[in-house]
């Protein structure tokens, strides 16, 4: 058995006519022609020993099937996958976001999914409508939903109680207060642990990303659908108003956080900061990194981000055919609580049983159980959505090393506004402004 | 016999001609044609758009920010490094004859031989606002902290020092071979004079090593022009340990082709580069041809 991931190789031969995957009676075709092998492209390094356990899982009935897997980061995976797909050089099975992948599929660069997959993923006891929504194009499937990115707040429960505090923050006002609280600062009074670490920085579109999760909670959401396929830029509202003037008063009025401290889930982890709003597969991090760590997780105050990440399939012959079985058998219910367990990223699938794992890590609780009036957004699945957030970041960074806007909501009017209208002029010149 | 001769050499240069065009000359043909196109690397269709991709670039908050920051870096680091390697030459030439003269050299040297990412990594800890070293040895002299890679001046900074202290060992190999094709007689002559050490080096090797200076700022400029890599790490997306994105132009060359789509406008991004290397070249044979012609 052999598989390659990283230099590691592990191959696996198909010996069954017909391989029933996941008990669902779905089928996969036959490969008496020797050996097969098939690359998968992730943008999750983290993501890499998933698709191992994975394919040592089609040991069994695929022994000849060769499976490379190259998980990079997503930011060189994206551009690997834009230039893969277009050179016809590109991995058989490519995991990309819901978002990401409509660009490909109204170029008809990805497969669409055989009979039985479609099936499969059709099948509303498997995935909700939400998830079916992502890989669906033109009324087709042209993918298998894998896992979701969805946030929730952790805290640092001996921070929490030596501030005396009960419990999470339930309101974003709250997660003011508590920021102060647990700032811990030297004598100089400058912050050297962090009460609630932010995004404020680095490249790509994740300062953006973290601004609408926060902005979220305070009741809207910046790009709006005003008709079917045109959108609108909204980030000058009270919401948004509100999200911008929370950064910049833990900034520089309190100064819970500064540009320069530790930040994300690895201060989290290190103890440098006490609250930090991230995905589940930290709770995979901080197992493998600080298992020491006392925390907890909680629900945020309105409702989480759920960015959904599916596979796709390219190529042709018998390669297609290993890479859709490869799709399926990552959905066997064993390897999907594997994921969870070993990896923390959620998997999309419905009816799968948490409670052992629940049990066992309950910090997984926040993002499984949650209120009933719990709300979701995603990111718009929109041809130019990665500049627009790319450039809102830009923006945002701005606005984060600008002390001068702290209070002052005129001018955080004036300057989401800017953005409000660079953001709608990207969105005019690819033909989707929506009525402002 | 004379044709049969010029037949040969066309044919024997043909292959290396052939490889050069498809490898060199076809790629910036090609940047050309796609500027005045629009193109979202997926589809088939490449419309003609005349210039508004350079349109578009004139008004382009995000272009400008790439334009200036491009800019101050590669003056800034040709600032840095062509006095300081010429000054590093004629330290290590005239200490030739110590045993240590070849430690000199390599130790110079090194920093152009490392790879990258790693060395930019070390730079990434040094500059490190918390836990970096030269925030450490300031406050031995009573200097406050600096965010290094987070204020937008400094952070620029770093990419100054990091590419300089990359550019350097290069330029001082140069400038070396320059100086030991200097006339000794020159140097003796002023020392009879009665020239000091300084005086030489000024009045004789600075104007004597114009040519080597001019090569010396042009490639360190286009090299420059060039930054990618450096910003790239130094703001590189690893949990916890982020900085400020300094946007330069390659970078955002990459974003608008591959996280964008707009392979065209991209390209109108590389015809304005492209322009501005151009540009540098011909100053520099400007001032080769006026050194001639004076001479």
């Amino acid at each position: 058995m052999k598989f390659l991931a990283n230099g590691l190789a592990v191959p696996l031969r198909k010996t069954a006519l017909f391989a029933t995957v996941s008990g669902l009676g779905l089928t996969a075709a036959s490969d008496d022609a020797g050996a097969q092998s098939i690359q998968v492209w992730s943008g999750y390094p983290e993501l890499a020993p998933f698709y191992e356990h994975v394919a040592e899982g089609m040991a069994d009935e695929y022994p000849d099937l060769e499976v490379t897997v190259e998980a990079i980061n997503l930011r060189d995976h994206e551009r690997r996958v834009a230039l893969g797909l277009t050179s016809g050089e590109a991995a058989e099975v490519i995991e990309l976001a819901s978002a990401l992948a409509s660009r490909y599929l109204a170029a008809g660069l990805l497969n669409q999914a055989p009979d039985e997959v479609s099936e499969f993923v059709t099948n509303p006891e498997n995935f909700s409508e939400f998830f079916l929504e992502g890989v669906t194009w033109d009324g087709e499937i042209y993918g298998v939903p894998l896992f979701r990115g969805q946030s929730a707040l952790y805290y640092n429960t001996d921070m929490l109680a030596e501030a005396g505090l009960d419990g999470p923050p339930q309101t974003m006002e709250e997660f003011d207060t508590y920021a102060e609280q647990l700032t811990q600062r030297n004598e100089a009074g400058d912050p050297v642990v962090s009460g609630w670490t932010l995004r404020l920085s680095g490249g790509g579109a994740g300062i953006a990303e973290k601004f609408w999760i926060n902005m979220f909670q305070h009741g809207e959401f910046p790009l709006v659908e005003t008709s079917e396929g045109k959108w609108v830029s909204r980030l000058n509202t009270e919401a948004g108003r509100a999200a911008l003037q929370q950064y910049l008063h833990n900034l520089y009025e309190t100064e819970t956080v500064t540009i320069d401290l530790p930040a994300d889930a690895e201060a989290f982890e290190r103890e440098q900061s006490a609250m930090l709003i991230r995905e589940s597969w930290v709770i995979g991090d901080i197992a493998a990194k600080a298992p020491d760590l006392n925390y907890a997780t909680a629900t945020l105050p309105e409702g989480s981000i759920v960015s959904a990440v599916n596979l796709y399939i390219s190529g042709d012959g018998e390669e297609e055919q290993a890479a859709w079985d490869f799709a399926l058998a990552a959905q066997q219910p064993e390897n999907l609580l594997w994921l969870l367990d070993n990896v923390g990223w959620l998997p999309n699938r419905a009816g799968l049983d948490y409670s052992e794992i629940v049990a066992a890590k309950p910090a997984f609780g926040a993002f499984v159980d949650y209120p009933e009036d719990y709300a979701f957004f995603t990111t718009p699945a929109i041809g130019p959505i990665e500049e627009v957030m790319a450039r809102m970041a830009s923006k945002l960074e701005q606005a984060f090393a600008d002390p001068s806007l702290a209070g002052d909501d005129e001018a955080i009017g004036a300057f989401l506004q800017e953005t409000d209208d660079e953001i709608n002029a990207l969105l005019d010149r690819e033909g989707i402004l929506g009525e402002r | 016999m004379q044709r049969r001769r010029w037949l040969f050499s066309i044919v024997a240069i043909l292959p290396v001609l052939a490889i050069f065009a498809y490898v060199r000359v076809f790629p910036i043909v090609e940047i050309l044609r796609l500027s005045v196109h629009k193109w979202d690397i997926l589809s088939v269709a490449k419309p003609f758009i005349g210039l508004a991709n350079f349109r578009e670039l004139m008004g382009d908050r995000l272009f400008h920010e790439a334009l200036l920051n491009t800019s101050i870096i590669a003056f800034g680091v040709l600032a840095i490094t062509v006095p300081l390697s010429m000054t590093l030459a004629a330290l290590i030439y005239h200490r030739t004859r110590s045993r240590f003269a070849g430690f000199y050299e390599t130790t110079v040297f090194i920093p152009h031989v490392v790879s990258l990412v790693p060395a930019a990594m070390a730079w990434k800890w040094i500059f490190d606002a918390q836990l970096g070293p030269l925030n450490a040895l300031l406050s031995v002299f009573g200097v406050e902290p600096k965010a290094w890679l987070f204020d937008p001046v400094l952070s620029l900074v770093c990419v100054i020092v990091l590419c300089s202290w990359q550019a350097l060992g290069y330029c001082v190999l140069i400038y070396l071979v320059g100086f030991k094709n200097l006339p000794n007689s020159l140097f003796e002559a002023a020392k009879l004079d009665g020239a000091s050490g300084l005086q030489s080096f000024w009045n004789i090797s600075v104007p004597m090593l114009k040519p080597i200076t001019l090569y010396v700022s042009v490639i360190t400029l286009v090299t420059s022009f060039n930054v990618y890599a450096q910003v790239y790490v130094l703001a590189s997306d690893a949990q916890g340990a982020p900085g400020r994105q300094v946007r330069v132009l390659v970078l955002d060359m990459l974003e608008n082709s591959f996280r964008n789509y707009r392979i065209g406008y991209a390209a109108s991004e590389a015809v304005i580069l492209l322009l501005i290397v151009l540009l540098l070249t011909l100053v520099q044979f400007r001032l080769l041809r006026e050194r001639r012609s004076r001479a």
